[in-house]
């Protein structure tokens, strides 16, 4: 393994690794070690054409970017020097060259690296006299992304993205020298499932999402971090909400599970949390107090049980691992059969999205519960979601259900009550690859609505059911859930870090 | 694109170690069919060559010899480089733009000259410097450049 030094500092790399690349690995790129950067980016191939990771080399009489330059056992680099700093400053003026300086209007303002750099190695003020670049304001590239040419510094990232993951290509640099432009292939749009990855990867203000445009300031915002639940890829994300309201979701880097992609549907899908919702309890198929809701649903609950009559349930493979562990206990219980589940299919792209359109169908069967369509004939069901098929419900005398959106199966439920969706409670989700991730709760709702598991709490206390009278809490639910599936040990909430952690064998 | 042309492309392929390496040439071969490569004609050389017609469009815009849209049926470029403005280039191409009623980068509307604005055609010692369909006229004033272009058909 090479040594190197950077900045007077000693440090061993992994072998085969470009400078910036090896920096990066230790951690140390932009926390420790100040190389500026635009075009590089750890996901994507080398392009080397922002020529902003300059860095000085003990021995090579030339500057050198630390983006292409391998690492070479016992180099000596300087990051800070006098030459270093002067170059950047030259790398700086040409990229700000054409760029406009319209800072306050651009939506980018607070997550731009010009803006950035240019606090930390811009010139004082600008000292070209002749006119900037023509180029076009606001150009509607697809569905999904607005690009200003104006502000493009041609790092080339969308251009790679999307040659490189999506696989599709439809952006490209055409035309040479300073006439260099980046547009879309004649005729076409930015169509693909991933196009909005693109404006994550913009380092400037040149790529924005329709959807994010000019909504809020990104200083405004805080990001909370949370997984996608659209399939059982899971990607991971940070939540952005100001106001008790999510504003977008942009993904998080998880090397094992997303690298740092997610599919445009994922990224839309904060907007389903607000959408169609149930905002109150329904008896009969009429709205009730959410008491009332509870009341009615434990009555049921202990009629069932005292007369013998079998209960069964369908979970949800939407539900946390502690909802779905709390309908186990509550099933125990009473006595019931284990839960059944059933699982929304789709396509899988090869990429990140996964067949499975659930984000926890992997939990559900860790802990026990069977797949399937259909449910037993029983005095009383207790459903999850509205997953299952209204026509698997008709062998159910009566049944509970809990869910978060209004759907065709509320009206028929003798009780319904509502619950939260993902980004309104804390939990976990276990993924196709059996990774447990951690969620957090982002938003709160504005009307009485608590997650499965708490619901279940309450409607078995109601029931006199014994051992069920502690408050529901997603942490000590976590804490007996690892204690008792031996499967989850130590996949507990609290010990789940940022990027998760595999089910045990 | 002509089933000969596409034969034409495809005997390339074999003197390249990358089917890719052929592409500059069969740009040729595709422009001489039309005078032009427009995206359609693109997407067919993509095809061929089994890459992304974004990549083709690249190569077409990043050099000046392809054209992606339909042509005079002659080109005139006036260089207009450091050597060539010294000696009255710039001076040349603003007379020439004159006669011809268009500005660089335009086709007379008879649809004779293209003209176009060269950043250098490496021929300092013979400034100022204008290429007609490829060859040189060397030493010119705007006499002699005006003569040139009113010969052509």
């Amino acid at each position: 393994m090479p040594k190197i030094t950077i900045d007077e500092k000693d440090y061993e790399v992994a072998d085969g690794l470009m400078i910036l690349q090896a920096i990066d690995d230790l951690g140390l790129l932009m926390s420790g070690v100040d190389i500026p950067h635009y075009c590089w980016h750890p996901k994507l191939p080398i392009d080397g054409s922002c020529r902003m990771c300059q860095i000085e080399i003990e021995g090579v009489p030339k500057l050198q970017i630390a983006c292409n330059t391998p690492v070479k056992d016992g180099m000596v680099i300087s990051t800070q020097s006098e030459r270093v700093q002067t170059a950047r400053q030259g790398v700086l003026e040409l990229l700000l060259l054409n760029h406009p300086l319209d800072c306050p209007i651009c939506d980018q303002a607070g997550e731009c690296k010009l803006q950035d750099y240019s606090f930390d190695f811009g010139m004082p003020a600008g000292r070209t006299k002749e006119p900037r670049r023509v180029a076009k304001k606001a150009v509607d590239l697809g569905p999904t992304i607005t690009f200003d040419q104006e502000r493009c510094i041609l790092c080339r990232r969308c251009v790679r993205f999307c040659r490189e993951v999506p696989g599709t290509g439809e952006l490209g640099v055409f035309n040479r020298g300073e006439r260099s432009l980046m547009e879309l292939f004649p005729g076409t749009q930015l169509d693909n499932d991933y196009s909005m990855n693109v404006a994550d990867l913009c380092p400037v203000g040149a790529l924005t999402t329709k959807d994010f445009r000019f909504k809020i300031r990104s200083w405004f915002l805080d990001d909370v971090e949370t997984v996608c639940d659209r399939c059982s890829t899971g990607c991971n994300v940070y939540a952005s909400r100001s106001n008790n309201k999510i504003y977008r979701f942009v993904p998080r880097l998880n090397d094992d599970v997303n690298d740092t992609w997610m599919c445009d549907h994922g990224r839309l899908s904060y907007k389903m949390g607000r959408e169609n919702r149930l905002e109150s309890a329904l008896v009969g198929g009429k709205p009730a107090s959410f008491i009332e809701g509870l009341r009615k649903a434990s009555d049921l609950v202990r009629a069932a049980s005292e007369s013998g009559g079998t209960i069964v349930a369908s979970a949800s493979p939407f539900s946390s691992n502690e909802d779905l562990f709390t309908l186990r206990k509550l099933l125990e219980t009473l006595g019931a059969p284990p839960a059944t589940f059933s699982v929304p299919a789709g396509k899988a792209d090869g990429i990140l999205t996964q067949a499975e359109k659930a984000p926890n169908a992997e939990g559900a069967r860790a802990l026990g519960f069977q797949e399937s369509d259909e449910l037993a004939g029983a005095k009383l069901g207790i459903v999850f979601g509205h997953v299952l098929p209204a026509t698997a419900l008709t062998q159910v005398e009566k049944w509970i259900l809990i869910d978060t959106h209004a759907s065709d199966l509320s009206g028929k439920a003798a009780v319904v009550l509502p619950s939260r969706v993902v980004t309104e409670k804390d939990g976990s989700f276990t993924n196709h690859a059996k990774r447990v991730q951690r969620f957090r709760r982002v938003v709160e709702p504005s009307w009485e609505a608590w997650s499965e598991g708490a619901l279940l709490q309450q409607i078995a206390d109601f029931a006199g059911l014994d051992g069920w009278s502690e408050p529901w809490d997603a942490f000590a639910v976590s804490k007996r859930l690892c204690d008792e599936v031996p499967a989850f040990s130590g996949c507990g909430l609290t010990e789940l870090g940022f990027c998760g952690c595999e089910l045990s064998k | 694109m002509q089933p000969a042309t596409r034969k034409k492309i495809e005997a390339l392929f074999e003197r390249y170690p990358e089917k890719r390496g052929a592409l500059i040439p069969a740009l040729y071969l595709v422009q001489a069919e039309n005078g032009y490569v427009d995206a359609p004609a693109a997407r067919d050389v993509a095809e061929l060559f089994e890459i992304k017609p974004v990549d083709v469009w690249e190569v077409l815009t990043f050099y000046n010899m392809f054209y992606t849209r339909p042509q005079g049926r002659h080109h005139v470029n006036v260089c207009t480089n450091l050597s060539c403005s010294l000696r009255g280039g710039r001076g040349l191409m603003r007379a020439i733009e004159a006669h011809l009623g268009v500005h660089a980068g335009e086709t007379t509307k008879d649809g004779r000259i293209t003209l176009g604005h060269e950043e250098c055609l490496g021929s300092c010692g013979t400034a100022p410097v204008m290429q007609v369909d490829g060859r040189y006229c060397e030493e010119l004033d705007e006499v002699e450049a005006k003569r040139i272009i009113d010969e052509l058909d």
